[in-house]
């Protein structure tokens, strides 16, 4: 059932009273006795503009936020005037340490100061006609049917969590709101890139979507960030790189080039989350092991998967570089778990074993 | 006026060109970065700020600096070859494909979030080196 308000405001005699003294020029004006604190912020770097940095200093900053969140439940932004009675809007995630990270306000501008827009920014006529075989082509179309699918649950993932997320932690908030953007534009990117001309979808990939599962139904929200940003956009990431490497075309540059850089800021922010998470909380550790041990063999069957290696393969030009490409992927994944306090995930990792059948097999 | 490559005049023109050329560098977006180019034994230290390169210089140390870029000089030649026949590079002598699989240039950082700053900003970085076809530029 819908949410019913309290009461019935267009009957309340108090309320319509109230409305009529308004109506006939009688303001009380309390609200303008009662401002928050005072703030005089400018931009600190005039070719930047006013940041969010910029702006969050004393009260209205998040260096003062308590680490659980017991004083607004509701849709007040941090910083304003709470009045008795404010609905609550059930936030379950409260807590500052399960969502923070230093970064996430600069990615956040970052984010819309590096923005591009597919239907005009990509020279798409490059295609016309693409210099590659028809066999290359049909694996670029695989490989982007997949970027369409992780685009679209990335999306899936940042909205299901920034709803839950309490408002004093607008930072983030927006930050998840940027990367439902960024996510979409890949799944729309690709999209286009897939069917331009005559172009045609590929197979979707049962395993890709296993994964992309066990992200979406994370149990809490360091789980699904470590999941999403640092282990499953480390691979968006390095799949933009190598598809602006193996590129025949510019339109092929652009795209690979623009999705490694939006994929990054999502790595960006795993990596500071993640840290900032286990500094606060290091017992938390044992959980984001455990889920990310989940993630990785899910990803395993992904990287295996025909749909996704084959064509790796052909846009590769051979399977040595596709698994040289695995590998320095992983290695870069790996490096970023440190980075964030997880240690040294290699040993142990279904992803090790897995580099170490590739290996195998290219020997 | 003509610039050897590779030289610190090379990059101070390159620097010059981000404030010549700024609409290009702002439709690109913030990039904000302090990066090493390790040309054979000689470093040049470049630092980025918001849209516009704020500093070259030759440098010894690499402990201030996000990431390196390092390759041997006939490749850093090989690249500015390029960019200036095509005026920008191609896709196989862009920053992105000389770092990546086979590893042609180095892409050396203290942690993996100094690697990140590189990928972060790629577009913008290669947009730097891109603007090597506006100068007479002696190999």
């Amino acid at each position: 059932m819908s949410y019913i308000a309290p009461k019935d405001y267009a009957a309340d005699p108090e309320i319509v009273a109230k409305i009529l003294r308004t109506v006939s020029g009688q303001l009380e004006l309390d609200w303008m006795k009662r401002v928050g604190e005072p703030a005089a912020f400018r931009p600190s770097e005039p070719t930047r503009g006013l940041t969010l940095d910029d702006i969050n200093q004393g009260g209205y900053g998040p260096d003062k936020l308590p680490e659980v969140i017991r004083h607004n439940f509701s849709m007040a932004p941090r910083g304003a005037l709470l009045p008795p009675g404010l609905p609550s809007l059930g936030y379950r995630v409260n807590r500052k340490s399960d969502v923070w990270a230093d970064v996430a306000p600069s990615l956040f501008e970052e984010a819309k100061s590096r923005r591009w827009a597919p239907a005009r920014d990509v020279p798409w006529s490059a295609l016309d006609p693409t210099p590659h075989g028809d066999q290359h082509e049909l694996a670029l179309r695989q490989l982007a049917t997949s970027l369409i699918s992780i685009g679209l649950v990335s999306c899936d993932v940042a909205a299901s969590w920034e709803w839950r997320m309490n408002q004093e932690f607008h930072e983030i908030k927006y930050l998840l709101c940027a990367q439902m953007f960024d996510a979409a534009r890949i799944a729309e990117a690709f999209r286009k890139r897939a069917l331009y001309g005559g172009g045609s979808l590929g197979v979707d990939s049962r395993p890709l979507g296993e994964l992309l599962k066990s992200i979406f139904l994370s149990d809490t929200y360091p789980e699904a960030s470590a999941a999403m940003n640092l282990l499953l956009f480390s691979w968006v990431q390095a799949l933009g790189r190598h598809w602006a490497a193996t590129a025949s075309n510019r339109a092929d540059v652009y795209l690979g080039t623009q999705l490694a850089q939006d994929a990054t800021r999502f790595v960006t922010y795993g990596v500071d989350h993640v840290r900032s998470h286990l500094h606060s909380r290091p017992l938390q550790a044992e959980a984001l092991a455990d889920h990310l041990d989940m993630c990785e063999n899910a990803l395993v069957g992904a990287l295996g998967a025909a749909e996704m290696i084959e064509p790796l393969v052909l846009v590769s030009g051979g399977f040595e570089p596709a698994a040289a490409f695995y590998a320095r992927t992983a290695d870069e994944y790996f490096r970023r778990c440190d980075a964030a306090g997880l240690g040294d995930r290699r040993d142990g990792s279904a992803l090790t074993s897995f580099l170490g059948m590739l290996e195998g097999d290219s020997r | 006026m003509a610039v050897r490559f590779p030289s610190l005049d090379f990059f101070k023109a390159l620097q010059k060109r981000t404030i010549d050329d700024k609409a290009r560098f702002e439709k690109l977006g913030y990039c904000d970065t302090s990066f090493g180019v390790r040309i054979g034994d000689d470093l040049y230290a470049i630092s980025f700020e918001v849209y516009e390169c704020t500093g070259v210089r030759k440098a010894t140390d690499t402990s201030d600096l996000d990431f390196v870029l390092e390759a041997p000089v006939e490749l850093w030649r090989e690249m500015v070859a390029s960019i200036l026949e095509n005026k920008g590079a191609d896709a196989a002598h862009s920053l992105n494909t000389l770092s990546h699989v086979g590893d042609r240039m180095k892409l050396v950082s203290h942690d993996a979030e100094g690697n990140d700053k590189f990928y972060r900003f790629m577009a913008s970085l290669q947009e730097f080196f891109d603007q090597a076809h506006h100068l007479e530029v002696t190999l």
